[in-house]
C-alpha cells in the first residue's frame, strides 16, 4: 500500500469542513456529526436508564427534574435531540436505499424529498411533546 | 484606465517557505485562469512554477485549487468566478514540490493497485478480435473518460483524513475494467477495492462527482463496484468462488 | 496476472450498517411513540416503564432495539475511525476494543432489563 504523507493529510476533523461545498457534502458531514451526537445520548440514556434499579423515587426525582425543573432546560435538548435523530434517519434511508443501488441517479432530489418528510414529521411529534409541556396552541 | 484581476497565489520556495503573493493580472489580456498564469511568469515573474499541457482539459495536468475548488485552470474562465479577486493553491492532498506543482506519483501508485487492465483467464492468444456491443461499450465508456488530473482526490473528504484511502479515480478506473464485458478479473481486483482502503470507506459525498470535469462520476462507479464485491464476498462467505 | 488475495469484507459490513439503520427505523418510530406520544407524559414514570417491560413482547423490543442500535451506533464510530490517518494495527485494536465496548454494553443492557422486570411494580 502506498505510504500515508504526513505533509498531505488535512487532520482528524477536515470532513466536517462543509462550507462551500455540494450539497452532497452538506449530507455527509452533518450525517457524522448527527451520529456522533445520538451515540453520546444513547449512553447517556443507557446511564439515566439504570437508575431504574435505584428504585421509584430516585428515578421518579429524576425525571421530574428534566421535565418541571429545576434541569427542565434538557427538554430544549430534547427538542433537538429530535431534529438530529429525524435527520439522520432521513438520510440514512437514502444511503440505505443506495446500498441497494436504488436512486444513484437521484440523490441531490432523495436528499431533500427524505428530509422534507422527517421535518413534517419532526414537526408533528414536536406538536404533540409541546402539549405535554403545557404549550397550548 | 485598464482593469485588472488581482491573483493571490500560495507559492512554495525551494526552502519550503510557504506564503501568499498577489499578481495584477489585466483583464482584457485573459480568459482563463492558465492564461492568467502564463502571463505572470512571461511578463511579472518568472519563477512562478505550475503544471500544464494540452491547454484543452485533455491530459489532467493543470489541476489546482481555485477559488477553494479544485478545477483544471486550463477551463475555468476567470470571468464565470464572479470575482475579481482570484485565489490559486495548489490541490489539497498531495504533496508540494514547489508553488503549484505538486507530487502525483503516490496517486499514480494507487491507480496501478486496481490492476487497470483487461484480465482474462485464457492464455491471451486470439484469433478475432474480443467482440463488444454498442451497449457493452456503454457499460464503461463514461468511466474511459477519466484524464487522471486528481481534482477528485484533492476534493474527497476520506483521502483527506486518510490519506491510505484509494480514493475515487482509482476506484472508478477498477468500475471501468470490471464492467468492461472483455474483462474477467474482478475476483483479482476485490481484494483491493474492498480492503481496508476500499469501496468501504466511501460515504457518497459526491465532491468527487462535482469536480470532475470530465463527467466522470466517480461515487455512481464506487457505488456499483461495492454491489459488485458485496456479491463475491457473500460467495465466498458459502464457500463459492 | 495477480493472485487472489486474502477476502475483505467491508462491503457485507457496510450492507448490515444500512440493514441495521433501517430497523432502527422501525424500532425508534415504535418507541418514540409508544414513549414519548402515547404516554400522556413526555418522560415515562418509574410505574410505567416496568408495566410495559412486564409485557413479553415489548421485553423481546427493548432487548433487539438495544443490541440493533448499540452494533449500529459502534460500527459508525468505527467507520469514522477508520477513515483517519492512523495505522492499520491501530485501526484493527480500536476496532477491536470498540466491539469488546459494544459486547459489554448489551451484556449490561440484557442484565438491566432482566433485574427491572424483577422488580415489583408499587401500587
Amino acid at each position: 500500500m502506498v505510504e500515508a504523507n504526513k505533509e498531505i493529510k488535512e487532520g482528524i476533523w477536515s470532513w466536517a469542513k462543509f462550507l462551500r461545498k455540494g450539497i452532497g457534502y452538506f449530507a455527509f458531514a452533518l450525517h457524522r456529526l448527527t451520529g456522533i451526537v445520538i451515540l453520546f445520548y444513547l449512553y447517556l440514556h443507557y446511564t439515566v436508564l439504570s437508575n431504574l434499579l435505584r428504585g421509584q423515587a430516585s428515578y421518579n426525582a429524576i425525571v421530574r427534574s428534566i421535565t418541571y425543573g429545576p434541569y427542565d432546560s434538557f427538554l430544549v435538548l430534547d427538542f433537538l435531540l429530535a431534529l438530529v435523530i429525524f435527520y439522520h434517519g432521513a438520510n440514512g434511508v437514502r444511503l440505505a436505499l443506495n446500498e441497494f443501488g436504488i436512486g444513484l441517479n437521484h440523490n441531490k432530489a432523495l436528499f431533500y424529498t427524505f428530509e422534507i418528510i422527517a421535518m413534517i414529521l419532526l414537526g408533528i411529534f414536536d406538536y404533540y411533546a409541546l402539549q405535554f409541556v403545557g404549550v397550548g396552541f | 484606465m485598464v482593469e485588472e484581476y488581482e491573483f493571490e497565489i500560495k507559492r512554495k520556495d525551494e526552502s519550503g517557505k510557504v506564503y501568499y503573493q498577489t499578481y495584477r493580472v489585466p483583464k482584457d489580456q485573459i480568459s482563463t485562469v492558465l492564461e492568467g498564469l502564463l502571463y505572470i511568469k512571461e511578463n511579472i515573474d518568472h519563477t512562478l512554477d505550475f503544471r500544464y499541457s494540452c491547454r484543452m482539459e485533455i491530459c489532467g495536468s493543470c489541476g489546482m485549487e481555485i477559488n477553494g475548488k479544485p478545477r483544471t485552470a486550463c477551463s475555468t474562465i476567470v470571468k464565470q468566478l464572479k470575482k475579481d479577486h482570484v485565489k490559486i493553491e495548489p490541490l489539497k492532498h498531495y504533496r508540494v514540490i514547489k508553488d503549484l506543482v505538486v507530487d502525483m506519483d503516490p496517486f499514480f501508485e494507487k491507480y496501478k493497485e486496481v490492476k487497470p487492465y483487461i484480465i482474462r483467464n485464457d492464455d491471451g492468444v486470439y484469433d478475432r478480435e474480443l467482440k463488444q456491443t454498442p451497449e457493452q461499450f456503454y457499460e464503461y465508456a463514461n468511466y474511459s473518460m477519466c484524464i487522471k488530473c486528481g481534482l477528485c482526490m484533492a476534493a474527497c473528504p476520506i483521502v483527506g483524513s486518510d490519506p491510505q484511502y484509494l480514493g475515487p479515480a482509482p476506484l472508478a478506473a477498477a468500475w471501468r475494467f470490471i464492467a468492461d464485458n472483455r474483462d474477467e478479473g474482478a475476483k483479482y481486483r476485490v481484494a483491493v477495492i474492498d480492503g481496508e482502503e476500499g469501496t468501504s470507506r466511501c460515504h457518497f459525498s459526491g465532491e468527487c462527482t462535482e469536480v470532475c470535469p470530465k463527467g466522470v462520476d466517480p461515487s455512481f462507479a464506487i457505488q456499483k463496484l461495492r454491489k459488485v464485491s458485496f456479491k463475491i464476498e457473500l460467495a465466498s462467505l458459502f464457500g463459492r468462488s | 496476472m495477480g493472485a487472489k488475495t486474502e477476502m475483505r469484507y467491508g462491503s457485507l459490513s457496510r450492507f448490515f450498517q444500512a440493514i441495521t439503520g433501517l430497523f432502527i427505523i422501525f424500532f425508534l418510530g415504535v418507541h418514540l411513540f409508544a414513549a414519548h406520544i402515547n404516554f400522556g407524559h413526555p418522560v415515562a414514570f418509574f410505574n410505567s416503564v416496568l408495566l410495559q417491560l412486564r409485557d413479553p413482547w415489548w421485553f423481546a423490543f427493548f432487548l433487539i432495539f438495544v443490541y440493533v442500535i448499540t452494533y449500529h451506533g459502534i460500527n459508525g464510530l468505527k467507520n469514522l475511525i477508520d477513515d483517519t490517518s492512523i495505522s492499520v494495527r491501530a485501526k484493527r485494536r480500536i476496532g477491536i476494543i470498540l466491539y469488546i465496548i459494544y459486547f459489554i454494553t448489551i451484556i449490561y443492557g440484557t442484565i438491566l432489563t432482566i433485574l427491572v422486570v424483577q422488580i415489583p411494580v408499587p401500587s
